[in-house]
């Protein structure tokens, strides 16, 4: 719907649009007589701006009653025009007041709205010792700001588009032109305009839309909250979207080895880097197997225990009541549980659940017969275990319990078929044309220099073959 | 998905196709050749690498098995053959499998019975045997060094118990026993019919003949070693040794302190020969539907259906493995050089392109 530049008319269907009792207006005159109206959503306009850099320019006003005079004499720094209703009434309600005046089929956008941000911190989810410690926030204009302090190049674009029927919530997908394959920039933006929700709360949302199997165990989208590393996934060429109102960015297409590596490994020495990435796959495995190759040891082949340790954990078990498979997934039941209630509590009584997990449920458990030192032992470790590759823990605690399960049932063979099963399944995963478990699996030799191991800065002067950029080479090596 | 890559079938070559070779080929050829075990199983390896050269000269036209049938023979002929040839694979599916369920109760469990452990494979297989050949590859990408590392692990712990002296004096045994040896153990080498099976599923590379022959050997020889090693472990008493690589490590020295952490190789090996198994079951599923229709909607059902067959094989041979043992590698073993020697050499005078139509004038 256009407007008609009959102020009045204008009004009143814009207030038809708009009832809600927070959108206001506030009407005056220039000192030439043009009228005018401010309409703007009072809790998210900042007021005070409003007042200094439109409306006060405007009572002075003595010039012609055309839109481009006007929006001359404002002193906003973003300023735009526009004639649709419902393009008008959108931006009223993202906290830009809309100026109408009479005789004008055009009205003035001003871009003053009232910004509510927390401070820039590290991020709680991603620490690290060494490098930059900045992380995301919740407002899409400072983290698009925070990658561009770091891609200070024309090649960096943005694309802001909206998503979202009533959240309208604004979504800035972000690439490095002549790097990223334009077919995959192509493909997340169609995959977002196809978006028909009602509502985007976080980014989380976005995932599902952008997966090619929206319903698979595993991820298929990468995530980070640290400015650095979504500069350096963008460099590599791959493309990433950032939600307004959350601070988790997500990138495409992901390969199952960016959870391995951490920000941290690109500033200590390659040795060290190679080191933790092979300790977090190997607490990965141990705490997905450990669990339940204990069960299928002690149910199907004891052989597997050296005697020693097998004459200790007879000794542990011997008067306890369950069978091994459910004396571990109670224990692991209580570590999830403990695990849930302590994220979700306040601190305070967080350190009173660790008292009441540990000594109550750990030690009189084990003094009173329930459950066997070893067990407590064996989950106490997987628990931790899951924890050196925290982007994984969805994915890794549900197939921690499967395994469980089947060791159980089936025993060791069961264990090595699900593997098989798991395998098979993920070299078959495919998300915008790239295998999630590249470079090992198509093997791209070049691309293994930064997988598991990683190699020395003077080795990784390519971009990953996997991802199909087609500026192959990051830096010359002289 | 694309097509398998060329290192992955050298992969395949060298890596994954021996480890089917090492249950209980060991003890047959012992019980036929004794000490010269390594002669007629070397022999075996000769012919295959000689027939996969020929399979893979047959690939340059980059055309599936049925279709060259299918442009030389007419559509009928080209049906018939398919089938029988999707027959054979299963029937060479089957010693495999028999291995693996018997592998399965020795190794993995004291106690339970070896069917109802082993039954869970069949799942898996249908989902396998359901998908694309070519998302295969990938797979073996993957396996490629999970069975190094298996392979190398064995390898190592048994290695320093050998007593290679044991293998001579070479010929001891006599041409007679060697040449049964060869024969009877025919039944663990149908990799050209598999190599065949996936013929216009990669693409011919130059050199991709002689280099692919050149993998197989290399897995070969791995065999060779692995052979040797056993009997020079277990020597006389090599015979009563089935399912060796899961018993040959258990003598070094670490594994009293330890444990029997050479587990982590033979589970690993073991994850490979699930594979391994499911290949002519695969490639049989494969080329029936191909004999059928060629209908992908019906792959999952023939999946099922001969998966189920083959697990009601497992039921009714439950109790006698021997007797299938012996049908399998003694009576019926001639089957093998027809389908994986005769026919891969009679399949190089296919026509690779089809006969234009004679235009009526």
């Amino acid at each position: 719907m256009k407007l008609t530049g009959t102020l009045e008319k204008d009004l009143k269907t814009l207030k038809n649009i708009l009832p809600a009792e927070d959108i206001l207006t506030f009407s005056f005159q220039s000192k030439n007589g043009i009228a005018f109206t401010v309409v703007y959503a009072d809790p998210i306009s900042d007021k005070e701006l409003l007042g200094e850099q439109v409306i006060r320019p405007l009572l002075r006003y003595d010039g012609k009653a055309t839109a481009e005079d006007i929006g001359k004499s404002i002193t906003s720094a973003e300023l735009r025009k526009n004639g649709d209703i419902d393009k008008l009434a959108e931006e009223i309600l993202g906290g830009n007041p809309v100026v109408l005046f009479d005789g004008m089929d055009e009205a003035i956008i001003t871009g003053v709205k009232k910004v509510f941000v927390r401070a820039i911190a590290e991020p709680s989810t991603d620490v690290a010792v060494k490098g930059p410690r900045e992380g995301f926030i919740e407002d899409i204009k400072i983290n698009t700001s925070l990658v561009r302090r770091r891609l200070k190049t024309p090649d960096l674009r943005f694309h802001m588009m909206t998503v979202g029927r009533r959240s309208t919530t604004s979504v800035a997908v972000c690439w490095l032109e002549g790097t990223t394959p334009k077919k995959t920039v192509e493909e997340v933006k169609k995959k977002l305009q196809e978006i028909d929700i009602d509502i985007i709360p976080d980014s989380s949302y976005l995932t599902h839309f952008l997966s090619s199997r929206p319903y698979s165990l595993l991820k298929q989208v990468g995530t980070t909250e640290k400015p650095d590393i979504f500069c350096a996934k963008i460099a590599e060429g791959r493309v990433g979207i950032i939600v307004d109102g959350t601070p988790i960015a997500l990138t495409v297409p992901y390969l199952i080895v960016e959870d391995f590596q951490s920000s941290e490994d690109y500033f200590v020495p390659a040795y060290r880097a190679t080191f933790t990435r092979i300790l977090r796959l190997l607490a990965l495995l141990v705490a997905i197997y450990l669990p339940a190759f204990y069960v299928a040891a002690q149910l199907f082949k004891l052989q597997l225990f050296p005697v020693k340790l097998l004459l200790t954990i007879a000794g542990s078990i011997r008067d306890i009541p369950f069978s091994p498979s459910l004396e571990m997934l109670l224990v692991l039941f209580v570590l999830e549980v403990l695990n849930e209630a302590s994220i979700r509590m306040p601190k305070y009584v967080g350190m009173a659940l660790s008292v009441v997990g540990a000594l109550v449920l750990g030690e009189t458990a084990v003094s009173a017969g329930f459950v066997s030192t070893p067990a407590i032992i064996i989950i106490a470790f997987s628990g931790i275990g899951l924890y050196a590759v925290p982007n994984l823990i969805e994915i890794t605690s549900v197939l921690r319990l499967a395994m469980l399960l089947i060791a159980g049932s089936v025993g060791t063979y069961g264990i090595i078929l699900a593997t098989a099963f798991i395998l098979f399944y993920m070299v078959t995963s495919d998300n915008f044309d790239t295998p999630v478990l590249a470079p090992f699996s198509p093997l791209v030799k070049r691309d293994l220099r930064d997988s598991i191991v990683k190699y020395n800065l003077g080795s990784l002067d390519m971009r990953p073959r996997t991802l199909k950029s087609k500026n192959k080479r990051r830096y010359k090596n002289g | 998905m694309a097509k398998i890559s060329s290192r992955q079938l050298y992969f395949l070559l060298a890596c994954i196709m021996p480890v089917g070779k090492l249950i209980l080929m060991p003890t047959h050829l012992v019980y036929e050749a004794k000490n010269d075990l390594l002669i007629p199983a070397a022999v075996n390896i000769l012919i295959q690498a000689g027939m996969i050269f020929l399979v893979m000269l047959l690939s340059r036209s980059n055309k599936q098995l049925y279709d060259m049938l299918e442009y030389t023979f007419g559509r009928v002929v080209a049906k018939v053959l398919t089938l029988l040839f999707s027959l054979f694979l299963f029937f060479a599916a089957l010693f495999p499998l028999l291995e693996q369920k018997q592998l399965v109760q020795s190794v993995f469990y004291d106690t339970l019975p070896s069917l109802l452990v082993f039954s869970p494979f069949f799942i898996f297989s249908i989902y396998i045997c359901a998908t694309p050949i070519s998302s295969f590859g990938r797979v073996w990408d993957l396996l490629a060094p999970i069975s190094i590392v298996g392979f190398i692990g064995i390898m190592a712990f048994s290695i320093g118990s050998a007593d290679f002296g044991a293998l001579l004096p070479f010929g001891a045994a006599g041409t007679r026993a060697i040449v049964s040896a060869g024969a009877y153990t025919m039944s663990w080498f149908f990799d050209s019919a598999l190599l065949l099976s996936l013929v216009g599923k990669f693409e011919y590379k130059k050199n991709m003949a002689w280099k692919s022959s050149l993998f197989y050997l290399l897995g070969g020889f791995a065999i060779l070693l692995f052979l040797a090693v056993f009997y020079g472990i277990f020597e006389g008493l090599a015979l009563r040794q089935s399912f060796a690589f899961s018993k040959m490590s258990k003598y070094f020295s670490a594994i009293t302190a330890l444990g029997r952490i050479d587990y982590i190789f033979i589970y690993a090996l073991s994850l490979v020969m699930a594979y391994f198994c499911t290949l002519p079951l695969h490639a049989g599923v494969d080329c029936l539907n191909r004999a059928l229709g060629g209908n992908k909607v019906a792959t999952p059902l023939y999946s099922a259906g001969i998966n189920l067959v083959m697990l009601f094989l497992m039921f009714l041979l439950d109790n006698n493995f021997q007797g299938a043992n012996n049908l399998i590698t003694k009576t019926l073993f001639w089957l093998f050089p027809l389908f994986c020697v005769l026919i891969p050499a009679l399949c190089l005078l296919l026509r690779r392109s089809p006969r234009e139509k004679r235009k009526v004038s």
